[in-house]
């Protein structure tokens, strides 16, 4: 069956949002610790990343 | 007037996933009319790519607020 | 050249809305909760109640045309949103959703009903306690479907994924459904309640403004009146969407909690 359209948009949304904030969040709190630039640009790709793996995951997969 | 550049800039890069969000659900919506039996095989297409335009939407929100 | 320069002095006096129009006094002034927002969500209470019973009293096959509306709403969500959505068990929900798009939709028409014309959801808290009921009832629901052991489980760990990628998954997943999800099902509807009522605020308060500058700004403020009109409509159809986001978002975060596997 059809995953329903809108809700699997705003999931989408969701996953990504969480993503970035989760990991992002993380690379921030390390830069603000170690006093380095390059740990919140690593935390949101990886964020990033995991979420659309994520979403490849639930909605990509046949 | 006060505020902050940062959220014009956001503005900007905004309207990039934008337009990317309208044509990949145009392209969708419009396969799915002209073939409903193909949507299973579209579905996870559309998403996959809106997933990807969305999170450089969200890359742009994310950075107004830290940078 | 005299006119530019009026123009900007003019623009001088202009104060433009801001949150602060959000902000109102109470009503009554010896006691601080009884504000608009407060008054109006009471008011939506009522005229909810009172549009059932009047719909529902005189019940008939033939039915009236208020027996017809309200029966019109009721299949709305009990079929569309609730029975295509959530499956064979969907008769307990449908209360509860049915209660919250009524009082959702009734509230954010009050932003275009004259005289009242304040949704009371641009004030973020009301978003914020529906989030939290539904956030109960979705959670609550899961736990009790499929033990707490099984239903956390379910959350974290997705099938078919290489250990090492739990560490990047499973805070995503936890996130997601814990945070994420209460979050942006409240601000959506906040945001755009607020956002809505600024724009209208705009262009109302923008064309008054324009109306009592020289001569040829006020041949321009009936432009402003009637995109602010235009937008009038316009926002009938955003709050009318924006009831029907937030019941049908519910009904699938039940659906979800309700399915064995995702």
């Amino acid at each position: 069956m059809a995953v329903k359209d809108e809700g699997a948009a705003w999931s989408i949304f969701g996953y990504l949002l969480s993503g970035l904030l989760f990991w992002g969040g993380a690379g921030w709190l390390m830069d603000h610790w170690l006093k380095t630039h390059f740990f919140l640009l690593g935390g949101l790709v990886l964020g990033a990343g995991a979420a659309i793996y994520l979403v490849w995951l639930r909605f990509g997969r046949e | 007037m006060k505020g902050t550049l940062n959220l014009v800039g956001y503005g900007l890069s905004a309207i990039g996933p934008a337009i990317a969000t309208g044509m990949i659900f145009a392209a969708y919506i419009s396969g799915v009319a002209r073939q409903p039996e193909a949507r299973s095989v579209l579905q996870p297409i559309a998403f996959l790519g809106f997933a990807l335009a969305e999170a450089l939407a969200l890359f742009g929100l994310v950075l107004a607020f830290v940078l | 050249m005299r006119s530019l320069h009026l123009l900007r002095m003019e623009g001088a006096g202009f104060v433009p809305p801001s949150t602060n129009d959000f902000n109102l006094p109470p009503v009554f002034s010896n006691n601080p909760y009884t504000t608009k927002p407060v008054l109006l969500v009471f008011l939506s209470v009522i005229v909810v109640s009172i549009f059932f019973i009047m719909a529902s009293r005189k019940a008939a096959i033939v039915p009236s045309r208020l027996q017809f509306a309200g029966e019109k709403i009721y299949e709305f969500v009990r079929n569309d949103v609730a029975r295509d959505n959530i499956g064979h068990e969907f008769m307990r929900f449908v209360p509860y959703l049915f209660t919250l798009f009524t009082f959702v939709l009734t509230n954010n028409i009050f932003g275009i009903v004259p005289l009242l014309q304040f949704p009371a959801m641009s004030h973020v808290s009301f978003p914020y306690v529906l989030a939290i009921f539904t956030f109960i009832v979705f959670h609550y629901v899961g736990i009790r479907k499929q033990g707490i052991g099984k239903y956390l489980k379910d959350i974290m760990f997705m099938p078919g994924v290489p250990k090492a990628a739990y560490i990047l998954l499973t805070p995503l997943e936890l996130a997601t459904f814990f945070i994420v999800r209460p979050l942006t099902l409240s601000l959506r509807l906040f945001a755009n309640m607020f956002a809505g009522h600024l724009l209208l605020l705009v262009f109302i308060l923008g064309g008054d403004h324009l109306l009592k500058g020289v001569i040829g700004l006020k041949l321009i403020s009936p432009f402003a009146f009637a995109f602010g009109i235009g937008l009038t409509f316009f926002e009938f159809m955003v709050q009318c969407l924006q009831a029907y986001i937030f019941t049908l978002l519910t009904a699938l975060y039940i659906a979800g909690a309700l399915a064995d596997e995702h």
